[in-house]
C-alpha cells in the first residue's frame, strides 16, 4: 500500500454520516447475533460447548480433530467440554475477543493516519463483513444442509466448521475472528507494500495474502489442537496439510488478495463517482465478491480437486503424510 | 535514550508490526509449546521465518523513514 497516493481527505459532513450508518448497523447485528449465540441458541443450532456428545453437522466424530486426539483426550472433552471457555481465556487469548479488539485499534488508528477515516473506516467494515459474511455462509450451510457435514459419505469435498469461543457474534462468527481478519490483513499488506515499494497493487496483494497464509500455516494446527479447539473443521477434505483441510489456507490467501485489490481501488472510485456512490459501489462490490469466491471454492473443492488427484491415482492427500 | 523518545513520539508506524509481533508470540510461539500430543508442531514454526524477516525488514524501513528530526 503506497499511502501516498491512497490517501483521502477527510470530507467531515459525509463521514459523520458514514460513520453514523456504518458503524450503527455493524453495532445493531452484534449486538443482535450475540444475543441469538448467547440467549436463544437454538435459533442457529448454536453447538454447546459443554455437552460435546450432543453436537451435529458436525458431531465429534466428523471433525479433523477426532482423528488426532488420543483415547483419553476424547474421553476429557466429552466429560469437561471444549476447554479454555472461561471468561478470561475468551477475552485475552491471542484469538480473544479484548486481545482481537486492541490490535484492530492500533491498526485503525494507523490507517487513519496514513489514508484517511474514510478509507480506513472502509477496510474495517469491508473486512469485516467479507470474511464474517464468507465464513458465516460456510458455517451455516454445513450445520444446516448436512451436505457439507458429512463430507466423506456423500462425497462432497468442501467440509464445515464452527467456532467455540467468542464474547461477540456477527452471524456465527466470532468478532474476535472479524477483527482479526481486517488488523492482520491491514498489517501484511501494509509490509508487503513497504518492503516491496515498486511492486503493484497486485504484487503487494500477493505477498500481503501469502504472509498472512504463512502466519497460519503455524497458528491454525496450533489453534485446532485439542488443547485449544477454538475452531473445528468437519471431514471430507480431500486434501488436508498439518491436518486441516486445505481451502482453509487457499481461503486465507483469496480473501485478503481480493480484499486489498478491491480496497486500493476506492479512491479512483471516489475520483470517477464521488465518495457517496463509491462507498455504495464499494460494499456492493464487496458483497458480490463473497458470493463469486463461495461459488468458486464450492466448484473448485467439488471438482477441480478431485479431477487434478484423480489425474494423480490418488483419492486422498495428507501434508505431510502422517501427521 | 534519544532513539526511545524518537521511537515514542512516532510510535503510530510501528502499530501493524506491533500487533503482528505480540500476537505471533503469543498466539503461535507460546501455544505452540502447550501442544502436547502433536510431535514437530514447534519445529512447524520454521515454516514462519520468512514472514518473520519480512516484518524486520518492514521496521528497519518504518525506522530510516521517519522524520529528520522527529
Amino acid at each position: 500500500m503506497q499511502s501516498h497516493s491512497l490517501y483521502v481527505s477527510a470530507d467531515p459532513s459525509f463521514d459523520r454520516k458514514f460513520a453514523f450508518i456504518t458503524y450503527g448497523l455493524l453495532i445493531l447485528l452484534i449486538v443482535f447475533f450475540t444475543y441469538l449465540h448467547h440467549g436463544r441458541p437454538d435459533v442457529l443450532q448454536v453447538p454447546d460447548n459443554a455437552n460435546i456428545s450432543a453436537w451435529k453437522n458436525p458431531s465429534l466424530e466428523q471433525t479433523n480433530i477426532y482423528d488426532r486426539m488420543t483415547g483419553t483426550e476424547r474421553a476429557q472433552v466429552r466429560e469437561k467440554g471444549v476447554p479454555g471457555t472461561g471468561i478470561l481465556p475468551v477475552l485475552f487469548d491471542s484469538q480473544g475477543d479484548l486481545t482481537a479488539f486492541i490490535f484492530a485499534i492500533l491498526c485503525f488508528i494507523h490507517a487513519r493516519k496514513h489514508y484517511g477515516f474514510w478509507m480506513a473506516s472502509c477496510f474495517l467494515i469491508g473486512s469485516f463483513v467479507f470474511t464474517g459474511l464468507q465464513e458465516s455462509i460456510a458455517i451455516l450451510l454445513g450445520r444446516f444442509t448436512a451436505g457439507q457435514a458429512y463430507a466423506a459419505a456423500e462425497q462432497v469435498t468442501h467440509g464445515t466448521y464452527f467456532f467455540t469461543k467468542g464474547v461477540l457474534w456477527f452471524i456465527e462468527t466470532p468478532v474476535a475472528v472479524c477483527l482479526s481478519w481486517f488488523w492482520i490483513a491491514y498489517a501484511c499488506v501494509f509490509t508487503a507494500g513497504k518492503v516491496f515499494p515498486r511492486m503493484g497493487v497486485l504484487g503487494r496483494a500477493t505477498i500481503g495474502g501469502l504472509t498472512a497464509m504463512i502466519i497460519d500455516l503455524w497458528l491454525d494446527p496450533v489453534a485446532t489442537s485439542p488443547e485449544f479447539m477454538m475452531w473445528l473443521w468437519a471431514k471430507g477434505d480431500l486434501i488436508r496439510v498439518l491436518g486441516i483441510n486445505h481451502s482453509n489456507f487457499v481461503g486465507w490467501f483469496l480473501l485478503i488478495f481480493l480484499f486489498a485489490i478491491l480496497w486500493e481501488w476506492m479512491p479512483a472510485l471516489v475520483r470517477k463517482w464521488g465518495r457517496a456512490k463509491a462507498t455504495i459501489a464499494f460494499f456492493g462490490i464487496v458483497l458480490l465478491t463473497d458470493v463469486a469466491m463461495l461459488i468458486f471454492l464450492v466448484v473448485y473443492n467439488t471438482y477441480f480437486v478431485r479431477n487434478v488427484l484423480h489425474l494423480f491415482g490418488v483419492s486422498e492427500l495428507q501434508i505431510p503424510p502422517g501427521w | 535514550m534519544k532513539s526511545w523518545r524518537r521511537f515514542w513520539r512516532n510510535r503510530i508506524e510501528f502499530y501493524p508490526a506491533f500487533s503482528i509481533f505480540i500476537w505471533y508470540a503469543v498466539g503461535s510461539v507460546l501455544s505452540s509449546l502447550r501442544v502436547q500430543n502433536r510431535p514437530g508442531i514447534v519445529t512447524l514454526g520454521l515454516i514462519t521465518i520468512p514472514v518473520v524477516v519480512v516484518f524486520i525488514i518492514a521496521v528497519r524501513r518504518a525506522w530510516r523513514e521517519l522524520p529528520a528530526g522527529s
